[in-house]
C-alpha cells in the first residue's frame, strides 16, 4: 500500500490546510500493526457514527487527515502524544461527557494499542477505495459555459435552427435518423398548449391549415407569444420554481393576502419579455433599485416577494432558530432556483458531494441575515410587507386619520358637555365640591349614548385601512454570520465574512461592504455573463418545459449528484446564445419551437424506439400529459365556460387570517371559472383536483413536475362535480348549436380534439348516446331530459379520454 | 372480489407486465395468477412486498389524540406532584417554552392500579383501565418541537422543518398492500390544521403511497368519505356503459399513438415509452370503477351486530363518533390495509387544554375511552390483536406546571406517554420514566425517531434499510437517527 497523503487545494483564495506527513514512510511493521490492531477498532466501534456516511460531532475516523483535523471538539489525535489526544481520553472514559464508544468501553489491550499507534506517529495507510467523483471542483458545472462550434451535419435539409445541428449531429453519430415532422393539427395543438396552456380553437386550426407559406408555424408561435395567455402559462412555470403560495402552510397556515401581486408581476414579466437577468435582479434587490416612476417602484418592491413567500414555522418558540430557519429556506431556494445546487446541506456539514463548504453556506447566510424578511419573531411571527406608496394610498390613510380625529373629538365634546350638565345639576343640588370624575353621575341615557360613541371609536381604531402592500424584503442590520456547528444556533464557530461560493468560477468576485446586505453584489454576480450556472440552469428549464425532459434531466440539481447533460455542447451553446440575445425568453422560445427537433412526430421508428427507448437523443417528440392547470382550463375552455379575466386575487381569507384552524373547515372557494393560475394555492391543502394531477408541493421549488397515473385521478374524472358540471355545460353548448346530431358529434371532436371525426367514431358515439338513453328510461320518464343526460355522459367521457389529456 | 371482464385486447402477459398503476392492478393480476407464473410484484408499486425480516405485526392502527393529552393526568401518576402542588418546579424549565407556566399543578384525577400487571390509570379512562394487561406503556417519549404544527409533522414525518414522507407512506412503500382494491394507507377524519396533508403525504415518494383521507376533522365520521368515491347522478349501469365506451376510445387512441411504421410487436418498445402510461391509464379507470364498490363496502357498518356496535359505544351519542371511526379501522385492518390512522377531533381544541383542563380532558376522555377499549377487545376476540399493532399517542404531552388560572397546562414535548398494544409488544408493561414531577423524560428515553424505528421494526422493516433515493441521496423516515427499543418486544 502506498503511503501518500493527497492534498487537494480546493480554493485558490484560501490557504491550503497542510498537515506534515510523519516524515518517514511507515514501515512494514507499522502497517501490519495498524491493519491488525488498530483499523479493526475503528471499523467495528467508530466508523458507523464517524465515517463516510455519518460524522457525529463533525468527526470522521477514517483517515489520518480526518483524525488530526478532528471535529467540533477539536483534533482527535495529537501525533506522538497519546495522553494529549482526545481520542485516548474518550476511550479511557476520562471525561464524564466524553465516553466512547457508546456501546461500551474498549478492552485495556485495545486502548493500549491505540496509544502505541499514536506514539508511532499515526501511520494510517489509505484504504484503496476512493470516490473520485466526490467534491470535484473542476466538474463542468462549476466552470463557465464553453463556446462550442456549431456541428457540421450531413442531412442539411432537415435543419431549421442551429439547435437542430447539435441534435442531428448526435443522431448521425449514432446512425439514427430523426423522426418525420408531425402533422399540422398535432403541431398546433402541441404548441398552443405549450405556450398558453389552452387548446387551439377550431378557427385557429383552420387558419393554420389554410396557411401554406413556409413560415406558417413561426407565425403561430409569434401569435401565441403575443397573447396574454402566454404569460399565464409561463408565469406559472416560474411560480413552480418560486414555490409560490397564497398561504404560509407549515404550522400556522395563514393567508399570504398580498402574494397575488407577486404572481401578477411574474405573469406580466413574461408577457413583456422582461430580460431574464433584469427579472432575476428585481426579485433579489427590487427594493434597492432606482425607479423612474411610482409604477416601477411598486413593481420592484413586489418582485422581492420571491424572497418573502417561503414557508415559515411561525409558531417556532426559539427565535434564534426561527431566524436561521428562514435564512436557510432562502439560501436553499436561492441555490436550487438560480444555481441548481442544493446548498441547504452545508448548514450542518460540508456538502458531501459538491465542493460547497459549511463556510460557503454561512458566507451566504450573512447576506440573507442582513436582509429583513420578518417584522416580528415572537409567535405568531409576522413577515415583512413593503407598503406600496401612492396618491390613492395616501388619500386613504388621510381619510381614515380624519375620520378617527372626528370621532375622537366627538367623544371629547360629548364628555365635556355631559360633565357641564352634571356639574350644573350638582350645583343646583347644593354640592360645593364636585368630584373630579363625573361620569358615574351621568343619567342612564347619557351613559348609554357615550358607550355607543366609544364603541364606535374603538371599532374604527381596530380597522385601519388595509393600505396596498406586498410581501417582500428590505435591508436589515448588516452582519456577518458565524458558522453554526452542526447547524446549532447555540454552538458558534468562526465568523465568515459574506461571500459567494468560491468554487463557482467565471464571474468577477464581489466585494461586500458594511453598508449593504450584499444582495446587490450577489445579484450582480449571478447575472455576470461568465457565471457558470445562471443561464445554463434557466435554458435547461425552458428546454424541460417544452420537451418534457431537460438536457440535464435533474433540472434542479446540477451538482455532482445531478445527471450529466445529454447534449452538453447544446446546453452551453444555448446558455451563451441566451445571454447574447439579451436574456430574452421569447427569443429562446422561437429558437426552440421553430426547430425541426421540436416539430418532430412522437411516433418513432422501431429502430429508434429499440435503440433509444428513453429518447435521450431527441430523435422524436415526447408524448406528454397535460398539467393539472391545463386539464382544468381545457375542460372549461371546450365547455365554453372559461372566464379569461386577468389578475387579482380570489382568496376569501383576509391577509394573515387562518386558512385552517382546529375546525378543519376549508374556507377556500375553488368554484371560480377563471384560469387555474388564479385559484388560490394553499399550502398543506392544495386544491384536490390539482393534487391528484401532480401539482407540485408549493413549499419547495420544483421545475420538473411528475406525471403519475393513479386510480383516484380516474375517480375524479368520473365523479367530480367539476367534471360533471363542465360536461353538462359542454353538452348544453353543443345542443344549442344549429344542425343535426351528426354535425354535433363532429363538432364535439373538432372542439375537444382539434380533428375531424371518422365515420366509425361517429357511428360508435351515436349508438352510445342511444344506448344510454335507453338505459336511462327506467329512471327518467322525460325524453328531453334523457337526451340531455345522455349527451352529458358523452361529453364527460370525451374530456376524460386519453386523447383529451395527452398531447402527441 | 367482483369479477370483471377485462379487455380482450390485452394478452395476459402484457397486462401483467404493464400494470404499473396503483392499488387495484394486483387484483387483476391475482385473478389471473392461478395459471401464470409471472410475478406481478415486479411492476406494481403497491404489490405486497416481503419485509426485511419476519414481522411481528402486519399493520398499524394509529389512534391520534390531537392536541396533546396530559401524561400526568392519564397514565403517568406523580406522587411528588400531588405533594408539592402549588410549589415552584424544583428544577429549570426548558430553554424554549411555548407559553409561560407558573407553579406545579397536581392532577385533579385519582389513579388506581389495574389488572394482573397493576399498571396505573387515572379515572379518566375507566374502560381502557380494564385492558391494561394488553398495553405497553412508554412513559419516556420526547420530541423537540413545542408547537402543534411542528410537533405534528415531527410525529408523522420525523421532520419539523422539511416536507418529508409520512410514516404511513413509508409503510406503504415498504410493504405494499394486502388488498389490491384498497389503498395501503387510510386516515380517518384527519385534521387539516398543523401541517394538514403533509401529515399523510408522500413528499418525494411516488404518489401511490399517499394516505387516502376519509373526510376530515370538520365532518362527523358518518359523513367521512373518500373524495369522488361515488357518482351523485349516474346509475351504475350507465356508468358501466360510459366506461366501456371510454375504454374503447382510449385503446383506439393508444393504437393511433403507436401507429408509427410497424413497431407493434417489437418487445423492446412495448415495455417503455409513453404507451406504458397510456395503458396504465386505461387500467386505472377500470380499477377506479371497482374501488367505488370496495371502499364503501368497508365503510358500511350495517353488517355489524348490535353487540359489536355497542362494544364500540355507537349506541351513545358521546362515543358514537369516535366509536364509528374505531370500528371502521378494524374493518380496514381486516380488509388488508397496512396503516390506518384514526384522529380524535372535536372541531374545537381537542386535547389542547391550556385552560379548562378538568372539563376538557373529561370530555375528551369520555369520547374515546370506551371506543378504544372496545377496539382492543374486538381485535382480541377476532384473533387480530396478535398481528395488529395499536398505537395511541399525540404530538406532545403537557406541563406538570399550571398555565393561567390553575386549570390548564401548556404544551410539553420534553417527556410524555404513548402506548402500544398487540402486534408483538409486551402487554401490561411499562418502559421508561419521566422525572418525579413528569416534566422531562428521564430513564430509557425514547425519542420520536426511536419510536419510528421501533414501529418499523415491528412491521419487519429495518429503518436504516428502508430508504428512497431523492435529489441525489437516500432518505429514510428516521433521517440519521433512531434506535429500536427492543425491550418492548414480547
Amino acid at each position: 500500500m502506498i503511503w501518500t497523503v493527497l492534498f487537494v487545494v480546493l480554493m485558490a483564495d484560501e490557504p491550503a490546510r497542510v498537515e506534515k506527513p510523519i516524515g518517514e514512510k511507515p514501515t512494514a511493521e507499522q502497517v501490519r500493526f495498524f491493519e491488525t490492531n488498530v483499523r479493526p477498532i475503528f471499523v467495528e466501534h467508530c466508523q458507523k457514527c464517524h465515517g463516510s456516511t455519518k460524522q457525529w460531532g463533525g468527526l470522521r475516523l477514517d483517515s489520518r487527515e480526518a483524525l488530526l483535523h478532528g471535529g467540533d471538539s477539536g483534533a482527535a489525535i495529537v501525533s506522538g502524544k497519546p495522553n494529549e489526544s482526545l481520542l485516548i481520553r474518550a476511550v479511557r472514559h476520562q471525561d464524564e461527557n466524553l465516553k466512547m464508544p457508546k456501546e461500551g468501553k474498549l478492552s485495556e489491550r485495545q486502548i493500549a494499542d491505540l496509544a502505541r499507534w499514536i506514539e508511532m506517529g499515526v501511520p494510517f495507510p489509505n484504504s484503496p477505495k476512493v470516490n473520485g467523483r466526490s467534491r470535484d471542483p473542476n466538474h463542468w458545472t462549476f466552470l463557465p459555459p464553453t463556446t462550442p462550434p456549431v456541428p457540421v451535419v450531413k442531412n442539411g435539409a432537415w435543419l431549421q435552427t442551429e439547435v437542430d445541428r447539435f441534435v442531428l449531429a448526435k443522431l448521425e453519430a449514432n446512425e439514427l435518423p430523426p423522426s418525420a415532422r408531425a402533422d399540422k393539427r398535432t403541431l398546433i395543438r402541441r404548441v398552443t398548449f405549450d405556450l398558453t396552456g389552452l387548446p387551439p380553437t377550431p378557427d385557429e386550426i383552420s387558419a393554420f391549415l389554410a396557411d401554406e407559406q413556409s413560415d406558417a408555424f413561426a407565425k403561430v408561435v409569434d401569435r401565441l407569444l403575443d397573447s396574454t395567455a402566454y404569460g399565464e402559462k409561463w408565469g406559472r412555470h416560474w411560480l413552480d420554481v418560486a414555490r409560490y403560495a397564497d398561504s404560509n402552510g407549515f404550522d400556522e397556515n395563514i393567508a399570504h393576502g398580498n402574494a397575488w401581486r407577486y404572481r401578477d408581476y411574474v405573469v406580466a414579466a413574461f408577457n413583456r419579455d422582461k430580460p431574464f437577468d433584469r427579472f432575476l435582479v428585481e426579485q433579489l434587490i427590487g427594493d434597492l433599485l432606482p425607479a423612474a416612476d411610482e409604477a416601477q417602484r411598486h413593481e420592484q418592491l413586489i418582485a422581492t416577494g420571491f424572497l418573502g413567500i417561503g414557508p415559515k414555522v411561525l409558531a417556532e418558540t426559539d427565535e434564534a432558530k426561527m431566524r436561521m430557519d428562514i435564512v436557510d429556506e432562502q439560501i436553499d431556494t436561492f441555490g436550487r432556483v438560480f444555481l441548481g445546487l442544493t446548498l441547504g446541506c452545508a448548514r450542518c456539514h460540508d456538502h458531501k458531494f459538491d465542493p460547497i463548504a459549511t463556510a460557503d453556506y454561512y458566507g451566504l447566510a450573512g447576506i440573507f441575515k442582513s436582509t429583513q424578511t420578518m417584522d416580528q419573531y415572537t409567535k405568531v411571527a409576522k413577515w415583512h410587507e413593503n407598503l406600496l406608496p401612492s396618491a390613492a394610498a395616501t388619500a386613504m390613510q388621510a381619510d381614515y386619520d380624519k375620520q378617527l380625529a372626528a370621532k375622537k373629538s366627538a367623544v371629547e365634546m360629548f364628555v365635556a358637555n355631559a360633565d357641564k350638565q352634571a356639574r350644573e345639576k350638582l350645583a343646583a343640588d347644593g354640592v360645593e365640591k364636585p368630584p373630579e370624575k363625573l361620569e358615574a353621575l351621568y343619567p342612564a341615557a347619557t351613559k348609554a349614548e357615550l358607550k355607543k360613541l366609544r364603541d364606535e371609536l374603538a371599532a374604527l381604531e381596530k380597522t385601519p385601512p388595509e393600505l396596498p402592500a406586498a410581501i417582500g424584503v428590505t435591508e436589515d442590520k448588516i452582519i456577518n454570520v458565524a458558522i453554526h456547528l452542526r447547524g446549532n444556533p447555540l454552538k458558534l464557530g468562526d465568523v465568515v465574512p459574506r461571500r459567494t461560493p468560491p468554487v463557482l468560477r467565471g464571474p468577477h468576485v464581489p466585494q461586500f461592504t458594511d453598508k449593504e446586505s450584499g444582495r446587490r453584489q450577489l445579484a450582480d454576480w449571478l447575472i455576470d455573463p461568465r457565471h457558470p450556472l445562471t443561464a445554463r440552469v434557466f435554458v435547461n428549464r425552458v428546454w424541460r418545459w417544452h420537451f418534457g425532459k431537460g438536457l440535464v434531466r435533474t433540472t434542479d440539481n446540477f451538482g455532482l449528484l445531478g445527471e450529466a447533460p445529454s447534449h452538453p455542447e447544446l446546453l452551453d451553446w444555448l446558455a451563451r446564445r441566451f445571454v447574447a440575445d439579451g436574456w430574452s425568453v421569447k427569443s429562446l422560445h422561437r429558437l426552440l419551437l421553430n426547430s425541426s427537433t421540436y416539430q418532430q412526430s412522437s411516433s418513432p421508428t422501431a429502430e429508434l424506439a429499440a435503440r433509444d427507448p428513453e429518447n435521450r437523443l431527441l430523435g422524436r417528440a415526447n408524448v406528454r400529459r397535460l398539467d393539472a392547470e391545463e386539464v382544468r382550463d381545457a375542460i372549461l375552455a371546450v365547455s365554453g365556460q372559461l372566464d379569461s379575466t386577468i389578475g387579482g386575487t380570489l382568496l376569501k381569507v383576509k391577509n394573515r387570517g387562518y386558512l385552517f384552524d382546529h375546525t378543519s373547515i376549508d374556507l377556500t372557494d375553488y368554484t371560480s371559472r377563471r384560469r387555474s393560475l388564479y385559484l388560490p394555492v394553499i399550502r398543506n391543502n392544495v386544491f384536490d383536483l390539482f393534487q391528484l394531477l401532480d401539482f407540485p408541493d408549493p413549499a419547495v421549488p420544483n421545475s420538473d413536475r411528475a406525471t403519475t397515473t393513479v386510480p383516484t385521478q380516474a375517480l375524479m374524472m368520473l365523479n367530480s362535480d367539476f367534471v360533471m358540471q363542465s360536461a353538462s355545460d359542454f353538452a348544453g353548448r353543443l345542443l344549442a348549436e344549429p344542425g343535426d346530431d351528426d354535425q354535433r358529434i363532429a363538432r364535439l371532436y373538432a372542439i375537444a380534439y382539434g380533428r375531424e371525426i371518422t365515420i366509425e367514431e361517429r357511428q360508435a358515439n351515436q349508438s352510445f348516446v342511444a344506448e344510454v338513453e335507453k338505459t336511462l328510461a327506467a329512471n327518467e320518464p322525460d325524453a328531453t331530459k334523457r337526451r340531455r343526460q345522455a349527451w352529458n355522459v358523452l361529453c364527460q367521457l370525451i374530456v376524460a379520454a386519453s386523447e383529451f389529456v395527452y398531447l402527441k | 372480489m367482483t369479477s370483471i371482464n377485462f379487455p380482450s385486447h390485452f394478452t395476459r402477459r402484457t397486462l401483467l407486465q404493464r400494470s404499473a398503476v396503483g392499488f387495484g392492478s394486483l387484483a387483476l393480476a391475482s385473478m389471473l395468477a392461478n395459471n401464470s407464473s409471472i410475478n406481478a410484484a415486479s411492476t406494481d408499486p403497491l404489490a405486497a412486498k416481503q419485509p426485511h425480516f419476519p414481522a411481528r405485526a402486519k399493520r398499524i392502527i394509529f389512534l391520534l389524540m390531537s392536541g396533546g393529552p396530559s401524561q400526568v393526568d392519564t397514565f403517568d401518576p406523580k406522587p411528588l406532584l400531588t405533594r408539592d402542588d402549588g410549589k415552584p418546579l424544583p428544577f429549570a424549565k426548558p430553554r424554549v417554552q411555548f407559553n409561560a407556566t407558573s407553579n406545579l399543578l397536581k392532577s385533579p384525577w385519582r389513579f388506581r392500579q389495574y389488572g394482573d400487571s397493576g399498571l396505573p390509570v387515572s379515572e379518566l379512562f375507566p374502560h381502557l383501565a380494564q385492558r391494561v394487561d394488553d398495553l405497553c406503556m412508554i412513559h419516556s417519549i420526547h420530541g423537540t418541537n413545542p408547537a402543534h404544527g411542528g410537533a405534528m409533522m415531527k410525529l408523522h414525518t420525523g421532520s419539523d422543518n422539511f416536507i418529508r414522507p409520512s410514516i404511513g407512506s413509508w409503510v406503504s412503500y415498504g410493504l405494499g398492500t394486502d388488498n389490491a382494491n384498497l389503498p395501503a394507507f387510510v386516515t380517518i377524519c384527519p385534521t387539516l390544521a398543523f401541517g394538514g396533508i403533509n401529515n399523510w403525504s408522500t413528499a418525494f415518494l411516488p404518489a401511490v403511497y399517499q394516505g387516502t383521507p376519509l373526510g376530515d376533522a370538520s365532518v362527523p365520521s358518518n359523513k367521512a368519505r373518500v373524495k369522488f368515491i361515488n357518482n351523485p347522478l349516474l346509475p351504475r349501469e350507465v356508468q358501466r356503459l360510459q366506461l366501456d365506451r371510454l375504454n374503447a376510445m382510449n385503446r383506439d387512441h393508444l393504437e393511433r399513438v403507436r401507429s408509427g411504421d410497424g413497431r407493434v410487436g417489437n418487445p423492446a418498445y412495448e415495455l417503455s415509452g409513453p404507451e406504458a402510461s397510456l395503458e396504465a391509464r386505461i387500467n386505472s379507470f377500470e380499477l377506479a370503477f371497482h374501488m367505488q364498490t370496495a371502499i364503501p363496502q368497508v365503510e358500511d357498518l350495517s353488517a355489524e351486530s348490535v353487540a359489536t356496535k355497542k362494544l364500540y359505544g355507537m349506541d351513545d351519542p358521546v362515543t358514537e363518533n369516535y366509536g364509528r371511526m374505531c370500528l371502521m379501522a378494524r374493518r380496514f385492518a381486516e380488509a388488508g390495509v397496512r396503516f390506518i390512522q384514526v384522529t380524535h377531533n372535536d372541531s374545537k381544541v381537542q386535547w389542547d387544554q391550556h385552560a379548562d383542563l378538568k372539563n376538557g380532558h373529561e370530555k375528551n376522555a369520555r369520547e374515546v375511552d370506551l371506543p378504544i377499549a372496545g377496539l382492543l377487545a374486538d381485535l382480541k376476540s377476532r384473533g387480530m390483536l396478535d398481528d395488529t399493532l395499536v398505537w395511541w399517542g399525540s404530538e406532545f404531552g403537557r406541563t406538570p406546571t399550571a398555565e393561567g388560572t390553575r386549570d390548564g397546562r401548556d404544551h410539553n414535548p420534553e417527556g410524555f406517554t404513548m402506548w402500544l398494544a398487540g402486534g408483538g409488544v409486551k402487554g401490561g408493561f411499562r418502559y421508561g420514566s419521566t422525572d418525579d414531577y413528569g416534566y422531562y423524560a428521564h430513564e430509557d428515553k425514547v425519542h420520536i425517531h426511536d419510536l419510528h424505528a421501533t414501529l418499523l421494526h415491528l412491521l419487519g422493516l429495518d429503518h436504516e434499510r428502508l430508504t428512497y433515493r431523492h435529489a441525489g441521496r437516500d432518505f429514510r423516515l428516521t433521517d440519521v437517527e433512531g434506535n429500536v427499543v427492543k425491550e418492548l418486544f414480547a
